[in-house]
């Protein structure tokens, strides 16, 4: 017999061998497995979970924001987000002509969107609820209609310069929306799911989920009805005249809390961009005239010349002007309005009068430190820190480069910027009894849980004396019942006031602002009112066509604040 | 008749082996309709699609194991070159039959079965270098011998790589053939050489990768690349690395006990077809570093059964064969779960009895019918 086919011992010896080559690689593999099970263990975790868990956010809902007695001015409304799930999709023809159909899109968009290969396509997001309602109904497999809040203003335009509006994530733009952003949005919460590869979500997994705290209501010094009624007026005023824009503006001379802004053309607050595509246009029709823009104030600043003359004692009511319908400063000739003078006049007659060459003399004789002196503490050097953004700054010359001309200039309201709501500020000052107040909207915030955060303002008392404030009152009240400011004079009303007629740069460009600024009641002022029309065609003298705009808003509203003040 | 009563008593049979053999199938199977049902689900619009058509070559595995039980192990010997023949024109066979899967030709499809050759050709293989080692034990001192008889698992081998593209399978082959040869060749000499030889490759291999990565000049070959991912798969998870990383995330979310069974995430899409080869990720992942290191164990009993089977059993041919499973179980083995660890660069080797796949099982189970066939001619002295 052949030896072949014998088992010898090395042959058992060898497969000993083997199966300990074996086991010691199999060891080599536990040794392993140990390493990455345990050790890296935390790390491959961390990974896997990344991998598996999405993030969805659940938007807070944004708090409303009311007018001073309740009318929500800006609320929020449910729309819908249509969205394609690609692995999903059964139907693609279907879901392509149901996009199309429902939601006005090209049939290349939609098809772009169903094909794409990703987790979840949105469509379009801030479809109106019926329409998304309609889309559910078709039941087409891989289509997702998701409900969410937008922001929706209940009068569409009113107040738009004021309230401004949010953006695709509900997140304020400009004006109230974005000062007070951090109060209105509240906090989003989240959903964490556990998704498959193709980015499903699994129904069994437990989701994390952190409930979103809706944002704070707002609750505004507005008036609803002043608001919308200054806005009729302005825009009837702005059609009569033919003006590029009109503004007005009611505050509270006390407190500093403004009633009503209005800047026409407003636009709608619920389509804030139409059809523009153009950002500089879009930022010139957003504008808040009053805030975000200086003018020359003109004839009204006369209220702050004569303050000052009277505060530093460099005039009295006892002095006399005798204007001969110009006056010379320096090398230059500056005319008064009335070519042939005004004759001889007292100190309130100059200011009933308006007149140029009278307050060059007051202006002259307060010199131009006390000028810059009393302007600043009127407010007028700095911003009012007014509740909007934007505010622009005051624009002047530096005070050791004003000369006898520029001074002069200014005495009656020329050559430096301040933006209407800086007037309108001081002359509340001037009226006040010397209170210096911070222009503002937001009274209160009121979270979910009803707890309030009260806004408090800074309000600069004694800018000058109760006794120089009272004497301007009386001089007003008669520019109103004799003076330049006639035809804002309502028969049982004590009205103060002053007229302005400012010229646009360049001079002689035949462009000018016509403003009026009145208050109400002469002995203590509730209300202060400023009406601004931008290049009114025609007749353009503040006195004939910006203060019977004031009458007017007068006529309607004093009434009503009376009534609901007893 | 009293020498048929005494018969039996004698008889031996490894209960041992076939239990842990039933265990790890039916383990594979419940961890088949683990893994693949919820893709069946999408992809087949049936959660048991995967499951069902295992179960049923299941079934076929238990019959030819009962078979092969049954069958003298003797008759091999005799229809080893047939068998060797049938599984290279089976190779030869995938030019004009074969279909096509992921760029690779490796199925013969009969209906609804398809037939990996490679498989067959590793049984053949075994019974090859079986009878030719029982042949020519003695002539085997001879270097000579022994490479003629090796060159056979080579041509086989050549063969898988070139007509199938299945580089891994060649491996397998040839490794089964170099370890039976290593097992009756007297001296170890040569196979010290080449074991170092090989250490020192892998280790050199490595460390010129590591510099390759480190230079970031990347080449966009193909093998050379799997290499590299081998080296650093997290630079390349979005692309050739993304099996290897996302196996690592599997294994390594599956902490000390696991997440349990049925609720791994990696296999809802992110490891695909994660019921092949990267199956022992989510086992990992389900039953933890416990349940792997259990599975392991009961592999490690079926090696050491089938050991202690070929030690004793009652010829070299016998022996042999017994090894040659031994070898094909063992290096699957080891292969896949470094593979799935990433200790060795990636290629597609199956875990034995657990991946899904058909011919696999029915030949894995077939081996096992013939190893318990040897065991029951184990001569008991008493």
């Amino acid at each position: 017999m052949s030896r072949d086919g014998v088992v010898y011992n090395r042959h058992r010896k060898k497969i000993k061998v083997f199966l300990i080559c074996v086991f010691v690689a199999l060891f080599a593999t536990c040794v392993r497995l140990v390493y990455v099970m345990i050790i890296q263990s935390d790390y491959y975790l961390e990974r896997a979970l990344d991998l598996h868990q999405r993030e969805r956010k659940i938007k807070a809902l944004r708090g409303y924001i009311y007018d001073r007695n309740g009318v929500v001015l800006a609320s929020n409304k449910t729309v819908c987000t249509v969205s394609v799930i690609h692995s999903q999709i059964k139907d693609k023809e279907a879901v392509i002509n149901m996009l199309v159909k429902e939601l006005q899109i090209t049939e290349s968009t939609a098809k772009k969107r169903v094909e794409k290969v990703s987790a979840i396509e949105k469509v379009k997001s801030n479809v109106d609820k019926e329409i998304g309602d309609k889309i559910r109904s078709y039941n087409l497999d891989g289509v997702k209609v998701d409900e969410d809040y937008k922001r929706y203003y209940p009068f569409g335009t009113l107040a738009s310069k004021v309230l401004g509006f949010t953006g695709a994530d509900n997140q304020g733009i400009i004006g109230l929306e974005a000062k007070y952003d951090s109060y209105l949005s509240g906090d989003s919460g989240q959903i964490l799911t556990l998704t498959d590869a193709w980015g499903q979500e699994l129904d069994k997994s437990g989701e994390d989920r952190d409930e979103p705290i809706a944002g704070d209501s707002l609750y505004t010094s507005i008036d609803y009805n002043i608001q919308s009624y200054a806005t009729q007026l302005a825009e009837r005023t702005q059609l009569a005249k033919g003006a590029k824009a009109v503004s007005i503006i009611v505050m509270n001379p006390q407190n500093g809390e403004i009633l009503a802004m209005v800047n026409t053309p407003e636009y709608d607050l619920n389509d804030p961009y139409g059809n523009e595509l153009d950002m500089n246009i879009l930022n010139a029709k957003w504008r808040n005239f009053c805030i975000n823009d200086t003018y020359e104030p003109g004839s009204v600043f006369k209220m702050v010349t004569a303050t000052a003359a009277l505060e530093t004692g460099v005039c009295s009511l006892n002095d006399h002007f005798s204007c001969g319908g110009s006056t010379m400063v320096g090398d230059r000739r500056i005319r008064c309005h009335k070519t042939t003078g005004h004759g001889s006049q007292s100190f309130t007659e100059t200011v009933m009068n308006s007149c140029n060459p009278a307050f060059i003399e007051w202006g002259s004789r307060v010199g131009t430190e006390n000028m810059y002196l009393y302007m600043g503490k009127l407010g007028l050097l700095k911003k009012t820190g007014i509740d909007v953004a934007g505010e622009a700054s005051t624009i002047i010359h530096k005070k050791e480069n004003v000369g006898p001309v520029e001074l002069a200039t200014m005495s009656f309201g020329q050559s430096f910027q301040i933006t209407p709501i800086q007037m309108l500020r001081a002359a509340a000052a001037i009226v006040n009894g010397g209170n210096l107040v911070t222009p503002h909207f937001a009274v209160k915030a009121v979270s979910a849980d009803n707890s309030v955060t009260d806004f408090t303002y800074e309000i600069g008392e004694n800018a000058i004396s109760k006794q120089t404030s009272d004497t301007m009152r009386d001089i007003l009240r008669q520019v109103v019942e004799e003076g330049g400011g006639n035809k804002a004079y309502i028969e049982g009303f004590s009205i103060g006031g002053k007229t302005a007629t400012s010229q646009k740069l360049p001079r002689g460009s035949g462009k000018y602002i016509s403003s009026f600024i009145g208050f109400s009641p002469v002995d203590n002022p509730q209300v202060i009112a400023m009406c601004l029309i931008d290049e009114p065609q025609g007749v353009y003298y503040g006195g004939t066509i910006a203060a019977p705009v004031i009458k007017e808003l007068y006529q309607n509203i004093l009434p009503y604040l009376y009534s609901s003040n007893e | 008749m009293a020498k048929k009563k005494k018969k039996p008593k004698l008889k031996y049979f490894d209960y041992t082996l076939l239990f842990v053999t039933i265990f790890i199938i039916g383990f594979g199977l419940i961890m088949i309709y683990s893994t693949s049902s919820y893709t069946a689900q999408l992809e087949e619009g049936d959660a048991a699609f995967y499951f069902r058509k295992q179960f049923i070559f299941t079934l076929i595995g238990f019959v030819a194991m009962y078979m092969c039980y049954k069958i003298d192990y003797h008759i091999w010997y005799k229809f080893a070159w047939p068998i060797f023949i049938f599984s290279i024109v089976l190779i030869f066979a995938l030019i004009p039959f074969g279909s096509s899967a992921n760029g690779a030709t490796r199925w013969i499809r009969i209906g609804p079965v398809g037939i990996q050759p490679a498989d067959v050709c590793k049984t053949a293989v075994i019974i090859m270098f079986a009878t030719l080692i029982s042949n020519n034990s003695v002539k085997l001192k001879k270097f000579k011998v022994a490479f003629v008889i090796f060159s056979l698992a080579i041509v086989q081998g050549v063969l898988i790589k070139v007509i199938s593209d299945n580089l891994s399978s060649a491996i397998i082959v040839m490794a089964i053939g170099f370890l039976m040869i290593f097992v009756a060749v007297p001296n170890y000499s040569l196979f010290v050489a080449l074991g170092s030889a090989g250490i020192v490759g892998v280790c050199g291999l490595y460390a010129w990768c590591s510099k390759i990565i480190k230079s970031g000049n990347l080449t966009s070959n193909f093998r050379l690349n799997r290499v590299l991912i081998w080296v650093d798969p997290e630079s390349f998870s979005s692309g050739k690395g993304y099996q290897t990383v996302q196996a690592l995330y599997a294994i390594g979310s599956g902490g000390l006990f696991g997440k349990g069974l049925g609720k791994s995430l990696q296999k809802l899409g992110y490891i695909p077809e994660s019921q092949n080869d990267m199956i022992f990720s989510i086992i990992c992942e389900e039953l933890g570093l416990f349940g792997a290191l259990c599975l392991l164990l009961v592999f490690a009993i079926m090696l050491r059964r089938i050991v202690h089977i070929a030690h004793n059993a009652p010829d070299l041919f016998g022996m042999m064969l017994a090894i040659g499973v031994f070898a094909h179980v063992a290096i699957q083995l080891v292969l896949n779960v470094a593979v799935v660890t990433n200790l060795i660069p990636n290629t597609g080797v199956s875990l034995p009895f657990i991946s899904y796949g058909g011919s696999s099982a029915v030949i894995l189970m077939a081996e096992m019918g013939i190893v318990f066939n040897i065991s029951s001619k184990i001569k008991l002295e008493q």
